[in-house]
């Protein structure tokens, strides 16, 4: 046997792909997969609430509150002249699967939040913002809105969602890349839910009043101190831009010869 | 392997039986890393609790083995050798999911 | 779960930073350990082929048994091995094509880099020692786990050659 020294020839056990270029295709790949998957299991979701009606959900809710909860007393004045708007405006409903329960959540920041059962959360904060019954009575009417499309279930759906992928994903950063374009895309859908609980909100105050003074006054006010995002970052809120808001809400008295000019009524408190 | 007079005979003794080795050349070694997909971790993670074979991994093993020896044979064939001797294979796991296989011997050239 | 009416004031940073958190700065993380990363690789794999260039002549085989034309003086075993760690560009790729399937090419050229350092290691020690050639040479890989982190993931790979080294007696053809 005789030796020959000889070597064999480079670049055999490497593959010739560019490793900027197989990171590209992964990522992209990603992405589309997660959003794929995400549109697929919001549709199945979809397709579950049709078969839970919202009879069953009153059942199962009626008597449920969330347990990180500050509530106030239940003889608060205010509590009772909510509870009392709430009523009213829900009698312009006229097939409301269920009662509407108010609660005031012991927050500073303006919200107001629609949960399973029927529940409607305040905040404190809103309560003081607001300067005309009117206004609130158009936030009551949105939450309302939301109940009518059964958006409390869907943002449950969403929550159900992500926590699959986040399992899936596993903490490593460039695929949670997937998770957030999934995110976004659920965000987009998530601000077309709230544009059609304004436009219910605004027929139901139309339905008390007889108008729509002062209706979208809160979102003008936002829409004033606060501004609106600018850029990309908007595509990422889960809310459409205040300003948005406004103009929609006046675009639809328009629309429906509603009239924006009538006596505003007073808070009672 | 069966071979022909085109194709590179393997072997994992020292020498092609009935053959007499004329030259020999050095080490040659081909190795692949693969990676199982979500899938096959799932139904991975439900076999370990009933047992049995996982079919999935089998597959992906045999074709890791299959490519890894196939890259070997090929530096073999650039040195000019038609016959690798002594083979032998190592697998190992190099992080979470992803194995590497490879494939060693020493490329030679047989009567 | 709730369905809120839009807590604005902190929705606008929180969105914009969130955006560069969750891709600008992974992106820029990988791009940097990609760069970084190739430019060492590029460096080895020239190193290591002007070193192979050296040592070519000097025989490395993997037989059992020595070729019948070696009278040897003396023998002894010897190891040359190398532990690389896995960089974060090639993890997080990993990690993705994990989720599909598949070869994961970039870890391709940092095990043929351990491989080829490992066994010139072993011979350039063989050669120091005034051995003239290897046979039954041998391979193993193992994988390091992180020493935190419970041991999870992998902290490197250590690739190992071991053969046995001889002096010839005589010089031979």
């Amino acid at each position: 046997m005789k030796f020959i020294p000889k070597k064999p020839r480079e670049g055999i056990n490497v593959s010739d792909v560019h490793p900027l270029a197989e990171a590209g295709t992964l990522i992209v790949g990603l992405i589309g997969v997660f959003v794929i998957v995400a549109l697929l299991l919001i549709f199945i979701v979809e397709v579950a609430l049709y078969f839970v009606p919202a009879e069953t959900e009153a059942e199962l809710f009626s008597d449920w509150l969330p347990e990180d909860l500050a509530t106030v007393s239940p003889s608060d004045e205010r509590l009772y002249q909510t509870q009392l708007l709430t009523d009213r405006l829900a009698s312009h409903w006229a097939d409301a699967p269920y009662a509407f329960r108010v609660e005031i959540d012991d927050s500073d920041v303006a919200n107001a939040m629609a949960l399973p059962g029927g529940l409607i959360i305040v905040t404190q904060g809103l309560l003081d913002e607001v300067e005309s019954e009117n206004e609130l009575a158009f936030v009551i009417g949105h939450e309302l809105g939301h109940f009518r499309n059964r958006d409390h279930l869907r943002a449950l759906g969403r929550g159900i969602v992500m926590s699959l992928f986040y399992a899936v994903v596993m903490g490593n950063d460039v695929a949670g890349i997937g998770i957030n374009s999934a995110d976004i895309t659920l965000r987009g859908f998530s601000r077309k839910q709230e544009s059609k609980a304004d436009e219910f909100g605004l027929a139901v105050v139309n339905a008390e009043y007889g108008h729509v003074s002062q209706a979208s006054r809160l979102f003008e006010r936002w829409d004033s101190t606060d501004g609106n995002t600018p850029g990309i970052a908007k595509y990422l809120a889960t809310h459409p831009q205040p300003g948005d808001r406004a103009n929609k809400l006046r675009l639809i008295a328009e629309r429906d010869g509603w009239r924006t000019d009538g006596q505003v009524t007073s808070l009672t408190w | 392997m069966d071979h022909s007079t085109n194709s590179i005979v393997i072997s994992n003794t020292d020498s092609i039986p009935g053959r007499n080795i004329v030259e020999f050349y050095g080490v040659v070694t081909g190795n692949t890393v693969r990676a199982k997909h979500v899938g096959r971790d799932i139904m991975a993670g439900l076999k370990n609790i009933v047992g049995g074979e996982l079919k999935g991994y089998t597959e992906l093993l045999q074709d890791s083995r299959a490519e890894a020896t196939e890259r070997m044979v090929q530096q073999a064939e650039s040195m000019g050798a038609n016959a690798v001797v002594n083979v032998r294979f190592a697998t190992s796991s190099i992080s979470q999911g992803a194995a590497e296989l490879f494939a060693y011997g020493t490329a030679v050239r047989v009567s | 779960m709730a369905q809120r009416f839009g807590c604005r004031e902190m929705e606008n940073t929180i969105d914009q930073l969130s955006l560069f958190f969750n891709y600008g700065l992974p992106l820029v993380l990988l791009l940097v350990a990609y760069f970084v990363g190739s430019r060492i690789e590029k460096k080895h794999f020239s190193n290591i082929q002007k070193r192979e260039d050296e040592l070519h002549g000097f025989p490395v085989v993997s037989f059992d048994t020595m070729p019948e034309d070696w009278q040897v003086a003396s023998s002894h075993m010897v190891t040359g091995s190398i532990v690389i760690s896995l960089d974060y560009f090639k993890r997080v790729i990993a990690f993705v094509r994990g989720l599909f399937g598949g070869r994961i090419k970039t870890y391709e050229p940092l095990l043929e880099r351990a491989r080829r350092e490992a066994l010139l290691r072993m011979s350039e020690s063989a050669r120091e020692q005034g051995y003239d050639a290897i046979f039954n040479v041998r391979l193993e890989t193992s994988r390091l786990a992180n020493a935190g982190r419970d041991g999870k993931g992998t902290a490197g790979v250590e690739m190992l050659a071991f053969g046995t080294a001889v002096k010839f007696a005589s010089r031979f053809g």
